[in-house]
């Protein structure tokens, strides 16, 4: 017996892993007979809202909804925000760290992958089950992220508009904790960009820039 | 038909040396199968980033980040009942250590099951930037140096130094596991359930 035991431990945590990877297989079949192989998104959006999690006592949950989703937090390292929405198939992100850097990135969400790219960069990961996990390169350099579903107001926000013959383009990140981290690109300079106040149940905010009132509609991923 | 009772004796392998380093040799061989057999697995296999939740926390990265501390805790209590079995700490050891020993040392390794599982199922094997890569690998040597260990521990006549150094080995994986990822999530993401 006792010569037996760590062996059977092992056989233990043998036996623990492939049960696991049973139920991970069947999720994936089940999300995979959803929509476009990513429909898990729309389903832990639901997960992850608190009202909704103590009454779903099992832990996955199948849907068919369409998959509209927006991811957002702090890249690794904390030097820069980032914000992916996601929609039936498409995607965009906007990483900005408040000051100078940012970058609008386009591109696909098929299948749990994304793939995006933009002027200044570019994004590779997965996304689903309520997170997103990758890499954005933007001017030059490269960070790892791993980003949870948001729900409005937080969520990527973006505005275009002419203030004072000037093209005037701004992106918000609003985070979970409803921290906002954003860039006001005037005319190809960017700098730090006005707070965004986001009105409760709407999803457009306002913001002033040279006295000039702007207005910034959420991204929902489909298109800029 | 001229079945020489004497040539059996030729067939039986010679007995394995008394040294320890033949008793080591399978069990390593083993061990180093099952590192290797994980690493490619995550390579290779297409991550999914989909995999099951745990109802009660927010997300599967929650998930593991606390079973991963569990983990973690659990090998700090291994640390010192092994050191108290090996008389280190002064006092001769009471005989539930060991049974405290065998079953923390249980639970923490079932504990880091679903966090694999999770890691290789739906991350795969990552090198994108350095913790990533230092925590694939780090993944992979810990459970072929558990494997190791679990398989030498009936051994008898081994070498003194052997399981000290595996389980050191086993514990600072462990440690480097946590590292490279609980307490990165906890500083990136702050602690949250």
């Amino acid at each position: 017996m006792k010569h037996k035991g760590p062996v059977i431990t092992l056989l233990a945590g043998l036996a623990v892993a492939l049960v696991l990877l049973v139920v991970n297989v069947n999720a994936t079949k089940r999300n995979q007979g959803g929509r476009d192989g990513a429909a898990n998104v729309a389903a832990d959006a639901n997960a992850t809202t608190p009202a909704a999690q103590p009454t779903t006592p099992p832990p996955t949950t199948a849907a068919a909804a369409p998959v509209k989703a927006t991811f957002a937090g702090d890249v690794e390292g904390g030097g820069a925000s980032l914000a992916i929405a996601v929609n039936n198939g498409t995607a965009i992100a906007y990483l900005c760290d408040g000051k100078r850097t940012e970058a609008w990135l386009q591109g696909t969400a098929a299948d749990g992958k994304l793939n995006l790219t933009g002027k200044n960069g570019s994004l590779q990961g997965t996304f689903g089950s309520g997170e997103a996990i990758g890499t954005v390169t933007a001017s030059g350099r490269t960070w790892g992220f791993a980003l949870k579903t948001v729900k409005a107001p937080s969520g990527l926000y973006r505005s275009t508009a002419n203030v004072r013959n000037a093209t005037v383009v701004g992106g918000w990140i609003v985070l979970a904790s409803g921290r906002q981290v954003g860039v006001l690109n005037v005319a190809g300079e960017p700098e730090p960009a006005p707070a965004l106040n986001i009105p409760p149940g709407t999803s457009t905010g306002t913001a002033n820039v040279d006295g000039t009132q702007i207005t910034a509609v959420e991204v929902d991923g489909s298109q800029l | 038909m001229t079945a020489d009772p004497g040539a059996s004796t030729v067939t039986t392998p010679p007995a394995p040396a008394s040294s320890g380093a033949s008793k080591l040799l399978i069990p390593f061989a083993i061990g180093a199968a099952v590192a290797v057999t994980l690493g490619v697995y995550g390579k290779v296999h297409e991550p999914t980033g989909i995999a099951v939740n745990i109802a009660g926390f927010s997300g599967p990265l929650t998930v593991k980040v606390w079973l991963a501390s569990g983990a973690f805790a659990l090998a700090i209590v291994q640390l010192v009942s092994a050191l108290a079995i090996f008389g280190k700490l002064g006092v001769s050891a009471r005989p539930w250590v060991n049974a405290l020993h065998r079953w923390s040392g249980r639970a923490a390794f079932l504990l880091t099951v679903p966090v694999a599982i999770h890691c290789l199922y739906a991350v795969g094997f990552s090198a994108f930037d350095t913790r990533a890569l230092v925590h694939s690998l780090l993944g992979c040597f810990f459970f072929g140096a558990f494997t190791v260990k679990m398989l030498i521990l009936p051994k008898r006549g081994l070498p003194g130094w052997v399981l000290p150094v595996m389980g050191g080995l086993v514990f600072t994986a462990l440690v480097g596991l946590w590292f490279s990822s609980s307490l990165w999530f906890f500083t990136t993401h702050g602690v949250k359930f």
